[in-house]
């Protein structure tokens, strides 16, 4: 029998041109799964022509991550109800994963006799490379971000590396200030040279100076030899001044003179010896406030804050918890050799609603807690600690419509580049004006 | 010689991306001498081309499959290939007397068709 004549002649006719004037692919299949119509849209989504997918089982044609183990068809025909807006992925013949989102019903003749099933399918793959511009993480070294603020940061840290200039960073403890010190030093021509770390906060003064600089033989009591500090260790490189903000008024002035000439004495010693090391100090404190209340040295702080750079909270940029969640199951799976998926809405909403006063640090060990106790699959509530896992409501929702935030970013974006000129914008898009005119009043965006 | 198929029931797994068996067969004297099936990670790529190494498997036999698989399979030296589908066995018979997959077998619209 040709499959393709499940329709009388008329309404073969007028089915046909409905359907090859709709942009959703649409498919019908009889009881044997073998595809009996076959639309254009469907031909152009999958790359495959009718003639070549009539008589053809779905499953060959369509090739969907559904097709295996939860085909909605298949639902469909066993349960006898629709299902819609199912999300998945099919394979097209250039071997590209083609986003979609599909809807099946059952497939019944004039008589009210069920004769199989329709699929109709919508390509998302322009409204997904749009959420992908939107939410791209950017990695620079070990950081990741999708939060415009970093982005920011991002921009201009070639340009910081590349000089030799002091750089300050400011952030609350846990917000990666370390990692964007070592992120600077690995993108400047002293990366082929040390990263010393040294958090002033931890020695007190006549430790912390013996580290940085040294000491000659017979300096103090058990000096019984000359020990190289860690600007000598550092030569070439960049020496990182974690909590500078807690150092005392004695060592600062040691510190300035460093700054200043490019060189140091070692305790003990007499003669100065030269440095070329990059300082990079950072702080969670408010150092121009410490300048005002004389507890901080103004000319240090000068010296130091050639350039600042200001770390926001993590609770000011909700929308790098998703890429930083991933980012470290990944290497706790790699490092515990275990294939923890992620972590599912609920845990989603619970740290979305967390205001994370340790910053990233906390996001960290919240996650490394939660991948100790998950066994499997994706990480849930149970796993959470417990402060986290009864949360209620989430404060920060995660963009309900990121389709509809990425579409007014890009007509926003076309009509910032064209001085708000609309039939610049709409050509610059490569869509009628009257297109344009008609998305800008739909969804909602002001000049 | 072994093969390995993306084995879905009886068939080859229409999707490599979401197939989660292999079934490995034995080649002997140009037919199936005996089969066997163990599970796999599509996205640990890495991960499946050391298991089929250790269980000498040079040939992977799927259906459709997306580039970024298909390339990592090709660099990890694994001959691959695609869009293939039909019943595993019937195929399996087929590659072992002739060393090729009949064109009934593959997919509509294969790109290697």
């Amino acid at each position: 029998m040709d499959k393709s004549k499940i329709f009388g002649p008329l309404s073969q006719d007028t089915t046909k041109i409905i359907l090859d004037s709709i942009s959703d692919g649409v498919f019908t299949i009889d009881y044997n799964w073998e595809i009996t119509s076959f639309n254009r849209a469907a031909e152009e989504i999958t790359g495959i022509s009718r003639k070549e997918a009539i008589g053809r089982h779905c499953w060959e044609v369509f090739r969907s991550n559904m097709c295996e183990e939860d085909c909605a068809l298949k639902r469909t025909m066993e349960e006898g109800k629709p299902f819609i807006s199912t999300s998945a992925y099919i394979i097209n013949t250039q071997q590209k994963k083609i986003p979609i989102t599909a809807a099946t019903s059952l497939l019944i003749d004039k008589n009210g006799d069920v004769i199989g099933g329709v699929e109709t399918f919508r390509d998302h793959s322009l409204e997904e490379a749009l959420r992908h511009e939107l939410t791209r993480e950017v990695q620079v070294e070990d950081i990741v971000s999708t939060s415009s603020a970093m982005k920011n940061i991002f921009n201009i840290l070639p340009q910081i590396s590349d000089s030799d200039a002091s750089v300050l960073i400011e952030g609350e403890t846990g917000t990666g200030k370390e990692l964007m010190a070592r992120a600077i030093h690995n993108l400047s021509p002293r990366k082929d040279h040390p990263f010393i770390a040294i958090n002033c906060g931890a020695l007190p003064d006549t430790l912390l100076e013996s580290e940085l600089f040294g000491y000659k033989k017979g300096a103090f009591t058990h000096a019984v030899k000359d020990k190289p500090g860690q600007f000598a260790l550092a030569e070439g490189g960049t020496v990182f001044l974690d909590e500078i903000g807690d150092t005392s008024p004695a060592f600062q002035v040691r510190l300035l003179r460093v700054l200043q000439e490019h060189e140091y004495t070692p305790l003990g010693g007499i003669a100065k010896e030269k440095t070329n090391v990059r300082i990079i100090a950072a702080t969670n404190r408010d150092l121009s406030a410490m300048v005002e209340s004389n507890s901080f040295r103004q000319d240090l702080y000068y010296r130091i804050n050639v350039i600042r750079i200001c770390l926001p909270p993590l609770r000011q940029r909700m929308e790098d918890i998703p890429p930083l969640t991933d980012r470290f199951i990944s290497k706790l799976n790699l490092r515990q050799n275990k294939f923890i998926q992620g972590i599912d809405q609920e845990v989603l909403a619970a740290l979305m609603s967390h205001e994370f006063p340790g910053n990233i640090r906390e996001l960290e060990n919240i996650i490394e807690h939660a991948f100790v106790l998950c066994p499997e699959g994706y990480i849930n509530t149970t796993h959470l600690p417990g402060f986290l896992a009864f949360t209620p409501a989430p404060r920060h929702q995660p963009d309900t419509d990121p389709v509809r935030t990425a579409q007014i970013k890009v007509i926003k974006d076309a009509l910032a580049r064209n001085n708000g000129n609309r039939n610049a914008a709409a050509r610059d898009l490569g869509i009628h004006k009257s297109t344009l005119f008609r998305r800008i009043k739909k969804l909602g965006i002001r000049p | 010689m072994k093969i390995a198929v993306t084995a879905w029931g009886n068939r080859v797994s229409p999707v490599f991306d979401s197939a989660r068996t292999l079934l490995i067969a034995g080649i002997e004297n140009k037919s199936v001498s005996h089969t066997t099936y163990v599970s796999f990670h599509p996205g640990d790529i890495q991960g499946l081309s050391v298991l089929l190494k250790r269980l000498g498997v040079p040939i992977l036999i799927c259906g459709a499959i997306s580039t970024s698989p298909a390339e990592a399979l090709t660099e990890n030296r694994i001959k691959l290939i695609s869009f293939v589908s039909g019943n595993a066995l019937e195929i399996l018979a087929t590659f072992a007397r002739r060393n090729a997959i009949d064109t009934v077998h593959m997919m509509p619209g294969s790109p290697l068709r």
